[in-house]
């Protein structure tokens, strides 16, 4: 059960009921969250948006059964979309590498112009290194702003090693990015 | 707060110390106070991270992408009420009349029927399977 009201139950009560003013407006408030998500988690802006449509259809489907307090809305909308990136992780996993995404070459070093484009490239190549555990805590506390609470209980695991998934995942991003120094 | 836990906090959650525990950010304040020369040595590296970060942001939703989840959703016709009133009394008349006709047009005057979207079970949506998606938590 979820303490407070949860800003979203009415919207998806009514999308449930197949309110079309509904449906688009829990489409504006949610689907550019659940795109950065799963582009976050996968590193490929295709692959995300497949998985943004699968999660929103999960969310039409479930929509009329969907029981206020039991959940927070976006705390579940972010599991079924982790689920599904992790399906699709799992799948890379079980495939030749053919299919992961192109990782490009990280390219210039800042001092040599590297454009705020290519700084976000070596970023996303950096994330991808990452275990995956290490990423889903890094995007869910860091980009998707969840407090630590909520994200290890999404996650299924204690505040602590939470903790030590974050400090472990930025560390390993801060080698992987320590040329681009001083960007701010 | 030691300063060890000021320094794994750091390392978790960066140099902004909103992200922090909010039980946490009174004593690392002042931790901060007391060791100013902490803020320049440790929070200056998460902040040049954070820096970088700020620059990998993905692409907004194109509106083709919008366009296909809306068509997905279940949409009620507008005129659903009246609708039903006229599949209600069509049944009716159809069931007084027993006419086929009448039956026929209660089914056809029916809310769009949704139930292909809603029917299955939730199977991939259970939300405990989450937990450890790849079993190596551990590891990760």
């Amino acid at each position: 059960m979820i303490s407070g009201v949860d800003p979203d139950d009415e919207l998806v009560r009514r999308a449930g009921e197949g309110d079309s003013a509904a449906v688009q407006a829990l489409v504006a408030r949610k689907l550019r969250r659940v795109l950065a998500l799963a582009e976050r988690m996968l590193g490929d802006a295709s692959e995300a948006e497949d998985v943004a449509q699968e999660t929103f259809f999960k969310v039409w489907r479930n929509a009329p059964r969907w029981r206020p307090g039991a959940a927070k809305f976006d705390t579940w909308l972010h599991r079924v979309t982790l689920n599904l990136c992790y399906d699709r992780l799992r799948r890379r996993r079980e495939k030749p590498t053919a299919d992961l995404p192109d990782t490009p070459d990280p390219g210039p070093g800042p001092d040599r112009g590297l454009m705020a484009a290519a700084v976000g490239e070596r970023v996303r190549v950096a994330m991808q290194g990452l275990p995956p555990r290490q990423r889903e805590a890094i995007v869910l506390c860091h980009y998707q702003e969840l407090g630590n609470i909520e994200a290890a209980a999404l996650m299924g695991v204690s505040v602590e090693a939470l903790e030590s998934l974050l400090s472990r995942g930025r560390r390993a991003l801060k080698a992987a990015l320590a040329d681009l120094r001083g960007l701010d | 707060m030691t300063e060890e836990r000021f320094l794994q906090l750091a390392s978790a959650y960066g140099a902004d110390l909103a992200r922090w525990p909010e039980p946490e950010r009174a004593a690392a304040a002042a931790v901060l106070a007391s060791r100013p020369d902490i803020a320049v040595a440790v929070l200056a590296a998460e902040r040049d991270l954070e820096a970088a970060l700020a620059r990998y942001a993905p692409a907004d939703a194109s509106p083709a992408l919008r366009h296909r989840i809306i068509g997905d959703a279940p949409h009620r016709r507008a005129a659903r009420r009246g609708w039903r009133w006229l599949a209600g009394a069509g049944l009716g008349l159809g069931l007084a009349a027993s006419c086929a006709a009448g039956v026929a047009a209660g089914f056809s005057f029916a809310p769009h029927s949704v139930a292909h979207l809603f029917g299955g079970p939730r199977g991939g949506d259970d939300l405990s399977s989450l937990a450890d998606p790849f079993g190596d938590a551990a590891n990760g």
